[in-house]
């Protein structure tokens, strides 16, 4: 993985000519020239070169970014913006000692040993903390907690985590049946902690597929959390700790339902891992192995042809892209195919279906009225679609959806790809 | 240097929150396109002219310069702070106020992108025709004081043609109200059009009544590939002598399609050149003008005439097209960018004329835009660090001028003479002209604190040696 001090030449091609400005959702929502990649990049510079220090500024307009790659995609000079941002984000925490969301619980959330822990003490607690909201799934937040605040619709942590159900952990060591492509599915935190029932869905439509389903244990968060705080030791760690849980069983391919997660396992690991040369080649052989449920689906099970054609009802759906699976990897037709194939509902575009919801980058941590703002415009989008149901392929995603949704008034739906089919 | 109680005024007109002194986001406002850098000594981000007029009063009493900023991508560096001072962005005053169908005219605040702008009246079945390239970040305050264009200029004109009136802040402090909001007016002088391309030297924009069309009823867009750079030259002014006007009539030579399609992607052909072009209307002139366009085309040489099928196809060209300028760094790290127009019918004079010039100075000069209208948009490519190469660069732009100006042209059509072309601007204006423009700055700016620095190239010579230098 490249350093900071690697990525001389890579500024140095930003021209700023100022495109940036025009696709940033942080930008369209702060207006301010900092917000933008040409102002990051133009402060990164400058620090590089000793013109100013670690300083709060700095490290403000560091975070104030969702790392959606917009700007990247977007650049005439192709400048490799995320990149560049990711190293500044590890610079700034390897030199300062505690990650960008600088505050204990936060550090120690990342960390997966505490994290299972932390979350069901949570879950406990949860009763005392929030009242139940009518809205939708989720609960609103009753006091105003600093990295909550009140009037947050929440998740609520599910009464039990998706590895703990009985039927997963029936699946952890030994797949079921004894045909068909052997699938490892890979949870994530948001499908484990909050959203098990995405999980089943998967692993329900992976059936349907003709599949044979392991859910190895001893997997733990894809590591994309806390890289984007700039933590790239606990990133590493977490990824070496999947890479073993993985490498313990025989299969076919790895599965996610979460953008996120997917683009970590396929992207993320080879950065973190591959550099070390004794890894280089079982790294490969994982992330190769890996793809996001809609692509799996439609690429190498032939789901369209199994499963198609299903009758339509009156529901009214829009897709929204996540950026780790639209942009980072070049998934958008999919997740469309099997929700117009293999679904009861109608597709209806929404107007830009690719822009961020918001939530990336540890934004809705570190500044979530900037966050929910842009989730707003989302939101706008959705309702100007007139759907009944907004679509997507990550749960966190659905998370900042769900709040923003509700928060905005807008009575849509949020549901996962799987969870039509 | 700013005193502390200029800073705490400042802080006081506009509110803590709306001015900065942070090294931090004084280095986010040190620049623009032209890719050098300014330190400021403060940024402020006013809400209303009145605002602004105590602080140009305050700079007039203080003695500190102003510098008025849209979106900084300006190719001359006309927001550039190159005297330090106060940097006057219009980011919060991106209101569009009004829109008008009845009168066919908007009024809107100077930091409203162009695009928001255009998407706005569009809504309404109504079209504002100036589309620069950088339309879809630059600002309508930008716009005006660069007067800037674009390819529909060929047909519909530029920025100029659209401005009916202004409010105005002048560098003194008054705010005052420009032109009519009528078809016709001929009151007293025309301040409008004086401030119209004045690039923030004489008054800093704070409304805009702009001028609307019905939007037409259809375009179609094609694209004319030529085996010759020459070929395509000639069938621009074969097109305008048909007495066909297209709403786009842009060149792109080889360089730029081969930089843009590694960016863009969106299926170029690898040819000498290519001629964007749209015709647009109601559905039966655009039939008929898009057959004559084809024929022409193909009687110079066009190989293949592509029309666009659908809105996306379209959508990639635009985006291709807009790209061009930003895409070329992909072939060397440096250029120098100037936007001469000549006599359309001087086109093909002027790119045989550039070919020679490369060719002498051993440079790869890579042309495009609008051809039109006469303007090409003229990059000499270099490498800052190989010296000899910088040298023959810098010399090749004298050349490109010198041929211009024989051609019976000017030296800038859009991007204004800021401090890139201020060393050149004898060239082509008379010492009485000039010192005419200067007399008219000081009459406004009797102080010289809005913009100095920019235009007029400064008597001192290690000065104007550094302005010299590409940026
Ligand atoms: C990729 C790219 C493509 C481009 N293509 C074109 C093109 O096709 N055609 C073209 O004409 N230009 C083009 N440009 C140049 C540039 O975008 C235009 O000059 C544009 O009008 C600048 O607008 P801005 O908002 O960025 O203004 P800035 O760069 O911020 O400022 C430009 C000038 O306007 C002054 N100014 C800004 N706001 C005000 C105000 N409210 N009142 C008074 N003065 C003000 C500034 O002081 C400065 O002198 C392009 C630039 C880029 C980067």
């Amino acid at each position: 993985m490249r350093d900071l001090s690697d990525l001389k030449d890579e500024l140095e091609k930003c021209v700023r000519c100022g495109t940036c400005r025009s696709v940033c959702p942080v930008f369209r929502v702060a207006g301010r020239e900092p917000s933008a990649a040409r102002g990051k990049l133009t402060l990164i510079e400058s620090y590089m070169k000793g013109e100013i220090g670690l300083t709060e500024t700095y490290l403000k307009h560091l975070k104030e970014c969702t790392l959606c790659g917009a700007c990247r995609q977007n650049c005439p000079n192709s400048v490799n913006t995320v990149e560049i941002f990711n190293a500044a984000r590890i610079d700034a925490a390897t030199k300062n000692g505690i990650p960008l969301a600088a505050s204990l619980i936060f550090k120690n959330l990342l960390d997966d040993r505490i994290l299972p822990w932390a979350l069901k003490m949570a879950t406990r607690l949860q009763g005392l903390i929030f009242k139940d909201s009518s809205v939708e799934k989720g609960l609103l937040s009753r006091f105003s907690l600093p990295i909550i605040g009140s009037g947050r619709l929440l998740p609520p942590l599910a009464n039990k985590f998706f590895m703990e159900l009985p039927e997963v952990k029936a699946l952890s060591k030994q797949e079921q049946g004894s045909k068909g492509p052997k699938i490892a599915f890979y949870a994530g935190c948001g499908i484990n902690y909050l959203m098990p029932e995405v999980g089943t869905a998967t692993l329900e439509v992976l059936k349907k597929a003709g599949t044979r389903v392991i859910v190895p244990e001893g997997q733990v968060c894809c590591g994309m959390p806390a890289f984007s705080m700039g933590d790239e030791k606990i990133a590493r760690n977490m990824a070496l700790k999947n890479l073993e849980a993985f490498e313990a069983h025989e299969f076919d391919f790895i599965t996610t339902s979460c953008a996120t997660c997917g683009h970590g396992l396929k992207n993320l690991f080879r950065k973190l891992l591959g550099d070390n040369s004794e890894l280089k080649d079982r790294v490969e052989a994982f992330c190769s192995k890996v793809r996001d449920i809609t692509e799996l689906l439609v690429n190498e099970l032939d789901y369209l042809n199994k499963a198609g054609n299903e009758k339509k009802g009156e529901l009214i759906a829009t897709y929204h892209d996540p950026c780790h699976l639209g942009r980072a990897q070049g998934l958008r037709d999919a997740p469309r195919y099997l929700i117009e194939k293999c679904s009861a509902v109608n597709l209806k575009e929404m107007k830009n279906p690719c822009s961020c919801c918001g939530l990336g980058g540890g934004l809705s941590t570190t500044n979530y009225d900037l966050s929910i703002n842009i989730t707003k415009r989302k939101v706008d989008n959705i309702k100007g679609s007139g759907a009944d149901i907004v679509v997507t392929a990550c749960p966190g995603c659905m998370v900042q959806l769900r709040d923003g949704l509700h928060k905005f008034g807008v009575k849509a739906k949020v549901a996962h790809v799987v969870e039509l089919l | 240097m700013l005193t502390n109680i200029v800073k705490n005024e400042l802080k006081r007109i506009v509110g803590a929150d709306n001015a900065s002194f942070s090294k931090e986001d004084l280095l986010c406002y040190s620049y623009d396109a032209t890719n050098s850098l300014h330190l400021p000594e403060a940024v402020v981000f006013p809400a209303t002219a009145e605002e602004i007029s105590l602080i140009l009063k305050m700079a007039n009493a203080e003695g500190f310069p102003v510098i008025p900023r849209g979106a900084g991508t300006g190719f001359s560096g006309g927001s550039l702070p190159v005297e330090g001072g106060v940097v006057i962005s219009t980011e919060r005053m991106k209101a569009v106020i009004e829109i008008d169908p009845d009168n066919l005219t908007a009024i809107a605040e100077p930091g409203v992108v162009t695009w928001e702008f255009q998407q706005e009246v569009e809504k309404l079945g109504l079209f504002y025709p100036p589309d620069p390239s950088s339309l879809k970040f630059s600002t309508i305050g930008g716009n005006i004081a660069e007067c800037a264009g674009g390819p529909r200029a060929v047909k519909y004109g530029v920025t100029k043609d659209y401005v009916l009136g202004l409010e105005v802040v002048l560098p003194t402090g008054e705010i005052i109200n420009t032109g009519v909001r009528t078809a016709k007016g001929v009151v007293g002088y025309d301040i409008t059009k004086l401030m119209v391309g004045s690039e923030g030297t004489l008054g800093i924009v704070t409304k805009a009544t702009l001028k609307l069309l019905p939007l037409p009823e259809t375009i179609k867009t094609m694209l004319a590939i030529f085996p010759d750079l020459k070929d395509a030259a000639k069938a621009v002014s074969g097109i305008i002598r048909a007495k066909v006007i297209p709403s786009t009539l842009e060149l792109i030579d080889s360089v730029c399609i081969k930089c843009v399609e590694e960016y863009a992607q969106v299926g170029l052909p690898q040819a000498e050149a290519v001629l964007l072009i749209e015709v647009d209307g109601s559905f039966d002139t655009v039939d008929k003008d898009s057959e004559v366009v084809k024929r022409i085309c193909a009687g110079n040489g066009s190989t293949e005439v592509r029309i666009a099928n659908d809105k996306k196809e379209v959508k990639d060209l635009w985006k291709a097209r807009r790209a061009i300028s930003a895409s070329l760094f992909r072939v060397k790290p440096n250029k120098i960018n100037e936007d001469i127009v000549v006599p359309r019918s001087a086109i093909p004079e002027l790119i045989a004329g550039l070919q020679e010039i490369g060719k002498k100075r051993n440079l790869l000069i890579a042309g495009f835009g609008h051809a039109g209208d006469g303007n090409i948009h003229v990059n000499i490519m270099y490498d800052k660090k190989d010296p000899k190469e910088s040298k023959e660069a810098q010399e090749a732009v004298v050349d490109v001028f010198g041929l211009t100006i024989k051609l019976g042209g000017t030296l800038s059509g859009e991007h204004g003479v800021g401090i890139t072309k201020a060393p050149y601007l004898k060239m082509e204006l008379t010492e009485a002209s000039i010192d005419a423009m200067k007399r008219i700055k000081a009459a406004f700016d009797p102080k010289g604190i809005l913009n100095p620095g920019k235009i007029f190239p400064k008597a001192d010579k290690a000065q104007a040696d550094r302005l010299k230098e590409p940026v």
